[in-house]
């Protein structure tokens, strides 16, 4: 049977020491079995390296920030399509997740299809919300303040002892041992990524990850748990291995059955010693290490693309655990012309 | 007492934990004695087999034995059974 020919817009292509999700998200789709992809790759900056390489996008073209405004971005985005067709998109950065959602239809009208949570599933899980929803949906959260000034260090320490987790509300987590090093973490998140700065109680454990995807009726299509091996400075997975924690599934499929969660998500876990899960964090989109889900026997994109184009996709109950995934960095050789076409045309 | 199920033991002395992701190496030695222990051997006739092959005291094995005994209850590769009960 011939694969079905699709047109795929995936933004995330950053892929370095902080990488989006862009490119294993493209991996995954060329390898579908019921797709032939073309790759339309979405960039904010013109030396994000999924721009040079070879063979992984059909198509570049470069988008304004959300930052910009939602219509600005939106706009591009239908400027887009009028010449390559987009059938789905895939958005895989939480600062561009509020523009797509509130365009939803919009986009949908045009002939797009997406696949994301809704705007109030986003919101209640956002980081200076998680205590709430801890409450709401019956799961241990560490406890947490939302800083505006450094005047309200005072307010933290009262409340928590060192070491705390200093977080973005989007992106960056510190874990500060004293006052200074928490007023530090505070303005260098703050001037990146605004207020409200979250400081969470740290619990000491073992950072375990699962992937997932929800079909927003409350079955759970994919679920992987992982153990980040190797973390960079920067608290990203370098290397990880799948587990056979049915503690973790338990959870995760309790969590998008409560939830109805649509769309690929990330559940960050601490486990303690005593065998205890905390949620520290839900991310709202698929998170980088998805390809090693893909290689452990779940295509979370190629279904993912699938639930966006309506199809019934059966839940995957099975993956192979102690599959590993091994980061590397590698030089790529580009051509100053390919450099030259994405700064100044804004499209290759 | 039981290796835990999710404890894959490879020829070669790598052991995987499955639910937690750690891994460990074991020398030979060690994978004879993990052996041993998965096969529900008391500690006698573990004791008994090695003293047949090498060249050792019955005190330096009773002490070995108990120390890695001990080591894989820490890591949660032998489940934790009561907490007075050592073998």
């Amino acid at each position: 049977m011939s694969k079905k020919k699709l047109t795929v817009a995936v933004t995330g292509l950053n892929n370095t020491d902080n990488p989006g999700p862009g490119v294993p998200v493209i991996r995954g789709l060329k390898d579908s079995k019921d797709f032939d992809v073309r790759i339309i790759g979405l960039v904010y900056e013109n030396l994000e390296p999924g721009i040079y390489m070879e063979g992984l996008c059909d198509r570049i073209f470069q988008i304004p920030y959300p930052s910009a405004g939602s219509d600005d971005l939106i706009v591009r985005i239908e400027q887009i399509h009028q010449q390559e067709k987009i059938d789905v998109m895939i958005p895989n950065f939480d600062a561009e997740l509020f523009s797509f959602m509130k365009n939803e239809q919009r986009l949908l009208d045009k002939g797009i299809h997406t696949f994301l949570p809704s705007l109030k599933q986003f919101q209640e899980r956002e980081k200076d919300q998680l205590a709430k929803y801890g409450e709401k949906y019956g799961v241990k959260v560490p406890e947490s303040i939302n800083l505006s000034s450094v005047g309200q260090i005072s307010d933290m320490e009262d409340k928590f002892d060192y070491p705390v987790m200093v977080k973005g509300q989007f992106y960056d987590a510190y874990k500060a041992n004293n006052e200074e090093q928490v007023k530090q973490a505070f303005y260098k998140i703050s001037a990146k990524w605004g207020f409200p700065v979250i400081v969470q109680e740290f619990v000491q454990g073992t950072e375990v990850n699962v992937i997932a995807l929800g079909d927003g009726k409350g079955n759970t299509i994919a679920a992987v748990p992982m153990r980040k091996q190797y973390i960079t400075d920067k608290g990203k997975a370098w290397g990880g291995i799948t587990l056979g924690d049915e503690k973790m599934m338990d959870l995760t499929r309790m969590l998008i059955q409560k939830t109805l969660w649509k769309g690929g998500m990330e559940l960050e876990l601490i486990k303690t010693n005593g065998g205890e899960y905390y949620l520290i964090e839900i991310n709202p989109r698929i998170p980088a290490w998805v390809y090693l889900a893909v290689g452990a026997g779940q295509n979370i994109p190629d279904a993912l693309i699938k639930l966006a184009l309506g199809r019934d996709v059966k839940p995957m109950t099975e993956y192979k655990i102690g599959k590993m995934f091994v980061r590397y960095s590698y030089d790529v050789i580009v051509d100053l012309e390919k450099f030259a076409a994405i700064s100044m045309n804004k499209e290759i | 007492m039981k290796i835990t199920e999710e404890i894959k033991i490879s020829d070669n002395g790598f052991v995987f934990n499955s639910k937690t992701g750690d891994s460990f190496n074991l020398n030979p030695f060690g994978l004879e004695l993990i052996k041993q222990i998965a096969e529900d051997k008391d500690f006698a006739s573990t004791r008994d087999g090695i003293l047949e092959k090498y060249d050792i005291d019955d005190l330096t094995i009773e002490k070995d034995y108990y120390e890695f005994y001990a080591l894989l209850k820490h890591h949660q590769i032998i489940a934790q059974g009561d907490p007075l009960d050592f073998n």
